[in-house]
């Protein structure tokens, strides 16, 4: 028997349209965004995929996402769990920022790096600078999300895996279909884990937006019974992650 | 101290604009009920009030309501919970049937006695027919509910509101229940002491939250009734659904 597993990156946000760095800013889908989301709820219907539990990330363009897709696929009445810890990578002092314009003024190599790296980190946020990405600690309505100045996708892995061992896998061992919701850089990380991708290779791994990958993992030892999962649009991905390379230019 | 509890009824669905009676089956929200669930986010933010967590029917038309308000509060991010216990009444064999048709059919006196009475429930619906839940995987795992009275709401409700809503109050937590015009009208007459023939005058209009400030040892109502976020809009809007029918 096998454990059935769905990541979904988040549809297109106003961050990814206007080609800005987003991290932990909470901007809102586009459009488009909407209508991918929607695309992924017919996706999962088309292939008789229908999530149990849904896991979330805290931010708007994840959680809008869920809503629509589940809607669609007539399961918006699941359970559903929500952490920071599937939020996207904080982009530190680059959040807000135009890529173009960072590429540009930094070079290739520092871009690439700060973007696609598994260890290095862009500069860390000014504290207080963008009240949008850290909640007030002293607020007891606030985010309940640590303080994160920057993270490097190796950051990401340290939060996230915590989260995938605690109360994803526990999910996934009760037989149910897990739909989890997030990030780029959050599915990154833990595809690193699942599929056991090395630090060099993990920068080529693109994740295109709102196309569910679905991932099929042995009972005993949660490996992929197919290693990369398979994409519910395998078409659209393929041209997605193609068109990712261009990203900054 | 006291705690705040806001009830919010789902935006107007497909079926209130066409005046069938919906119960479970599960329409989605008209277009004046997605503007609704938005400006019912609105007056929340207006009001100052955040809620911490939200506790949901399984029915997406209070679904899309408390993901559209939240949204538009900048609480979208809170956690959920979702209950059947906060399902709208179970209209039986009614469900999927025109308002004025079953008025018509069957008379005023029957036609209100099934909208409004306490105990007595519609006719049960068929198993297996067009607008039943049996075979609803959201169900799945419990006795098919085939019709409802508000004393039964009540009876179904309570133990969610006890488990569940209490303890999230009693933690100091802004509770947001986005549900239905009877789980709504159960746990109001729950709260404020309602009698059940009074209970027959209570309407609960759609996409106006409703905030109740409750004491912290006795969890009443510090006023009964609680406050609607839109007084104005509130009043209209229960008038209207008093006329409902003719």
């Amino acid at each position: 028997m096998t454990y059935t597993l769905v990541l979904l990156r988040h549809g297109q946000s106003e961050g990814n349209a206007e080609g800005i760095f987003t991290g932990w800013r909470d901007v809102p889908l586009t459009e488009f965004g909407l209508v991918q989301a929607r695309r992924a709820g017919e996706l999962l219907l088309a292939a008789g995929l229908l999530p149990d539990v849904v896991h979330t990330s805290l931010r708007r363009r994840a959680i809008t996402t869920a809503n629509i897709a589940l809607d669609v696929a007539d399961r918006h009445w699941i359970p559903v769990k929500r952490s920071w810890r599937l939020n996207e990578r904080h982009y530190g002092a680059l959040q807000g920022k135009d890529k173009k314009q960072v590429r540009e003024q930094y070079g290739d190599d520092v871009f690439r790096a700060w973007r696609r790296s598994y260890e290095v980190a862009p500069p860390e946020l000014e504290a207080g600078a963008d009240t949008d990405s850290a909640g007030d600690p002293a607020d007891p309505h606030a985010r309940p999300e640590p303080h994160v100045l920057s993270e490097a996708l190796r950051d990401v892995v340290a939060r996230a895996l915590p989260y995938w061992t605690d109360q994803v896998v526990p999910d996934l061992r009760t037989g149910e279909v897990v739909l989890v919701v997030a990030h780029g850089n959050s599915i990154r990380a833990m595809l690193k884990h699942i599929d056991r991708i090395d630090d060099q290779a993990i920068a080529g791994l693109e994740i295109p937006n709102g196309i569910p990958l679905r991932y099929d993992l042995d009972e005993a030892t949660l490996e992929p019974i197919v290693r990369g999962g398979s994409y519910l649009d395998p078409r659209a991905a393929a041209e997605a992650v193609g068109a990712a390379a261009f990203i900054g230019r | 101290m006291t705690y705040t509890l806001v009830l919010l009824r789902h935006g107007e669905s497909g079926w209130n604009a066409k005046n069938l009676f919906t119960g479970w089956v599960d329409v989605p929200l008209s277009e004046k009920g997605l503007a609704e669930a938005t400006r019912g986010g609105e007056l929340l933010t207006a009001a100052g009030v955040t809620p911490d967590v939200v506790h949901t029917s399984l029915l997406r038309r209070a679904i899309t309501s408390a993901n559209l308000a939240l949204d538009a509060a900048d609480r979208h991010w809170i956690p959920v919970k979702r209950s059947w216990r906060l399902n709208e009444r179970h209209y039986g064999a009614l469900q999927g049937k025109d308002k004025k048709q079953i008025r018509d059919e069957h008379g005023d006196e029957q036609f209100m006695l099934w909208r409004r009475s306490y105990d007595v429930p519609p006719p049960a619906i068929e198993l297996g027919s067009e607008f039943s839940q049996d075979t609803d995987p959201r169900y799945a795992g419990q006795p098919p509910v085939l019709a409802e009275c508000l004393k039964d709401v009540l009876e179904r409700t309570l133990p969610y509101w006890h488990s569940d809503i209490v303890p999230d109050l009693r933690a100091g937590k802004t509770v947001l229940v986005a549900a239905h015009g009877n789980s709504i009208r159960a746990i109001v007459k729950y709260l404020d002491g309602i009698d059940d023939e009074t209970i027959a005058g209570i309407n609960i209009p759609t996409g106006i939250p409703l905030l109740y400030e409750l004491d912290e040892q006795t969890l009443a109502p510090v006023a009964k009734g609680g406050r609607y976020l839109d007084p104005d809009a509130a009043a209209e809007a229960i008038k209207a659904v008093a006329n409902q029918g003719r």
